[in-house]
């Protein structure tokens, strides 16, 4: 059939032998059928088509459908619960929210599993290589190392390292600079190499003290020169600073500083005369009975070692005895090296106190006229926009770059098996 | 209210309630309304499964929709007729079955059982047009059966099959001509032997 030229298409004959039109398109295209004889043909063709289909007959359902229904209807409506569906037929039914839940579930599953393992491994691989290559990194000795224990807290021992040989009262022969001040920071207090003694005796309490403050200043330049002043009269340092100056912006600075006991008091006046103070919190954190306890280890294992050494001497026994005497006195060694690490850090803690300073300017904005011209600045946008686009590309490409490889890897491992697995599942569905 | 589908089948015959009244006193808790629609629909289910499965699965099948119906009537809604709810449940049973014997072929190494032919007179031409109808593409020949069998409307098979209603017009043009051609021409006279069904499935 022509269906350009004619004027009723053979889906409408067909929809019209399947009332499948309204009551003024049926009757218009059962006179064009009468009338036209290509049209009888079709409608005859299908006509025939289905008369040829209603030969394809079913059996009756088997008597058994019927009374499996029925035992469950009956079961159900006594109140009991019929089994589920398997689970093919109950995902058929699942929706859009269900799928998406579901493959949601699973993938956060997988990542926490793989995150798990991840950590695991981590957790597991041998110290000593971090131990060493940070060690290299942050020129402390092993027992430094070993005092922090973890790299985390060994990055905060280097800051604290650099701090203080940047710092003009970085005394290295005494290890910690300056021994002035006493412990709760009022008077003057006996040098490093005294304190430890009169310390253990129980003599003073040891306090770690932090302190935050806040401070909002109108003049943020005179604030920055005149806390360097303070740093360097309050025998001082900064063991880390930020300062961040936008322009047209609000200035601020960030620094954890550090000064000695003694000086933290009038150091802390000091820092709260460059502004209006704005939050100021402090901490005293003692830990004498943390040193004692310290002390009287590494007295402990120095005693040891000295007994172990004159054992050694001797040389009587074994030379398997020896050896183990030997291993005995390294692990000694160890012990108090740490030890030692961890008294200076703690002295450390006690003898400069932290103080972590937040400094901002009292920012009024002012209107500012524009520097350059809008066409200027529309141009200037313009070529940062392409700039945008080509680094992206350009980053794009990079990470193909840099990434390809090992997607092509995974691929050429994962892709063949997933690909047989699916193509053996389609030609299973197409035999089913 | 605990009476079965057998119980109520001459009732269902002269009940004058439409299906989806039925439905609704079923979901209300009458299970006489539910014997009525398993009267009423017993059958046709069955022909709806059997001319795509062998007499074993079409009867397990049977089951599992009415089953899925029985399951699913506290979450039944009213937004069509019950056959064409009836059909979609049936569809996506018919579909987790075949996902589930594919599943177990390519994966479990059982294939599928035994399939006799839905004819059960034996006779040629049925057969060949059983096998004219597998050659049929899957989309199409599900919209055909859909027509022919179920008797169901335009709108209605557009529903079970989630397909645009031109969609289905013009598939189902596409199939009789198909179907036609192909139990006209030379080859569908041919040895059942040398007849293949579709690979494909829906």
């Amino acid at each position: 059939m022509n269906t350009s030229a004619h004027p009723v298409a053979p889906e409408e004959v067909m929809a019209l032998l399947d009332e499948e039109l309204s009551i003024a398109e049926a009757e218009a295209i059962s006179e064009h059928v009468k009338r036209c004889s290509e049209c009888a043909g079709l409608a005859e063709q299908f006509h025939g088509t289905s008369a040829t289909l209603s030969r394809w007959s079913v059996p009756i359902a088997a008597r058994m459908v019927e009374d499996t229904v029925e035992e469950l209807t009956g079961k159900e409506s006594s109140g009991g619960k019929i089994g589920k569906a398997n689970i093919f037929i109950r995902t058929s039914f699942w929706s859009w929210k269900q799928w998406t839940v579901w493959i949601g579930a699973t993938t956060v599953g997988l990542t926490v599993l793989f995150a798990a393992a991840g950590s695991f491994y981590v957790a597991h691989k041998p110290r000593s290589v971090h131990s060493v290559t940070v060690a290299g990194r942050a020129g402390a000795s092993q027992s430094e190392i070993d005092a922090y224990g973890t790299v985390g807290k060994l990055e905060t021992g280097h800051n604290l390292i650099s701090g203080q040989a940047e710092s003009p009262m970085f005394n290295t022969s005494t290890g910690f600079g300056v021994g002035t001040g006493s412990r709760d920071g009022t008077g003057p207090a006996p040098p490093v190499a005294g304190k430890v003694d009169s310390l253990v005796s129980g003599q003073a309490p040891m306090i770690a003290r932090t302190m935050t403050l806040t401070v909002a200043t109108k003049d943020f330049a005179a604030s920055r020169t005149l806390l360097e002043a303070i740093l360097a009269r309050r025998h001082g340092y900064a063991a880390q600073m930020s300062v961040n100056t936008p322009e047209n912006a609000q200035r601020s600075l960030q620094a954890s500083l550090r000064f000695p006991a003694a000086e933290l008091a009038p150091a802390v006046a000091d820092l709260k005369a460059l502004g209006r103070v704005e939050n100021e919190t402090q901490l005293g954190e003692e830990v004498t009975q943390q040193h004692a306890d310290l002390m009287a280890r590494l007295k402990n294992s120095r005693e040891t070692e000295h007994r172990l050494q004159a054992i050694l001497a001797q040389r009587t026994g074994k030379m398997s005895d020896v050896l183990e005497v030997e291993q005995q006195i390294a692990r000694v060694r160890e012990e108090i090296e740490r030890m030692e690490a961890e008294q200076k850090s703690l002295e450390h803690r006690v003898d400069f106190a932290a103080v972590n300073l937040q400094l901002k300017e009292e920012y009024k904005a002012q209107l500012v006229p524009p520097a350059v011209s809008v066409t200027t600045q529309m141009h200037n946008a313009i070529v940062a926009g392409l700039q945008n686009v080509s680094e992206m590309v350009l980053a794009i490409v990079l990470f193909f770059f840099e990434e390809g490889p090992t997607m092509v890897f995974l691929l050429a491992i994962f892709l063949p098996p997933l690909w047989f697995v699916w193509t053996r599942y389609r030609r299973a569905m197409a035999t089913v | 209210m605990n009476e079965s589908p057998r119980k109520t089948e001459k009732e269902a015959q002269a009940s004058p309630l439409s299906d989806e009244q039925l439905m609704a006193a079923f979901v209300k808790g009458s299970h006489v309304a539910f014997g009525e629609l398993f009267s009423r629909y017993k059958q046709p289910l069955f022909g709806f499964f059997r001319r795509r499965a062998d007499a074993a699965h079409a009867e397990e099948l049977t089951q599992e929709t009415f089953l899925a119906i029985l399951r699913g009537a506290s979450r039944y809604e009213a937004r069509a007729l019950f056959r064409t709810y009836l059909y979609a449940i049936g569809f996506k049973i018919l579909r987790a079955h075949r996902r589930r014997a594919a599943f177990r072929l390519a994966f479990l190494g059982k294939g599928p059982e035994y399939r006799e032919p839905a004819v059960q007179d034996g006779a040629e031409a049925g057969l060949l047009i059983r096998q004219a109808v597998a050659r049929l593409g899957a989309i199409d020949r599900e919209v055909l059966l859909l027509r022919e069998f179920e008797e169901l409307s335009y709108a209605e098979i557009a529903v079970v099959l989630r397909l645009p209603l031109n969609t289905v017009r013009s598939r189902l043009f596409r199939a009789r001509t198909a179907l036609h051609d192909l139990l006209a021409a030379p080859a569908g006279k041919q040895a059942v032997g040398e007849l293949t069904e579709s690979e494909e499935h829906v």
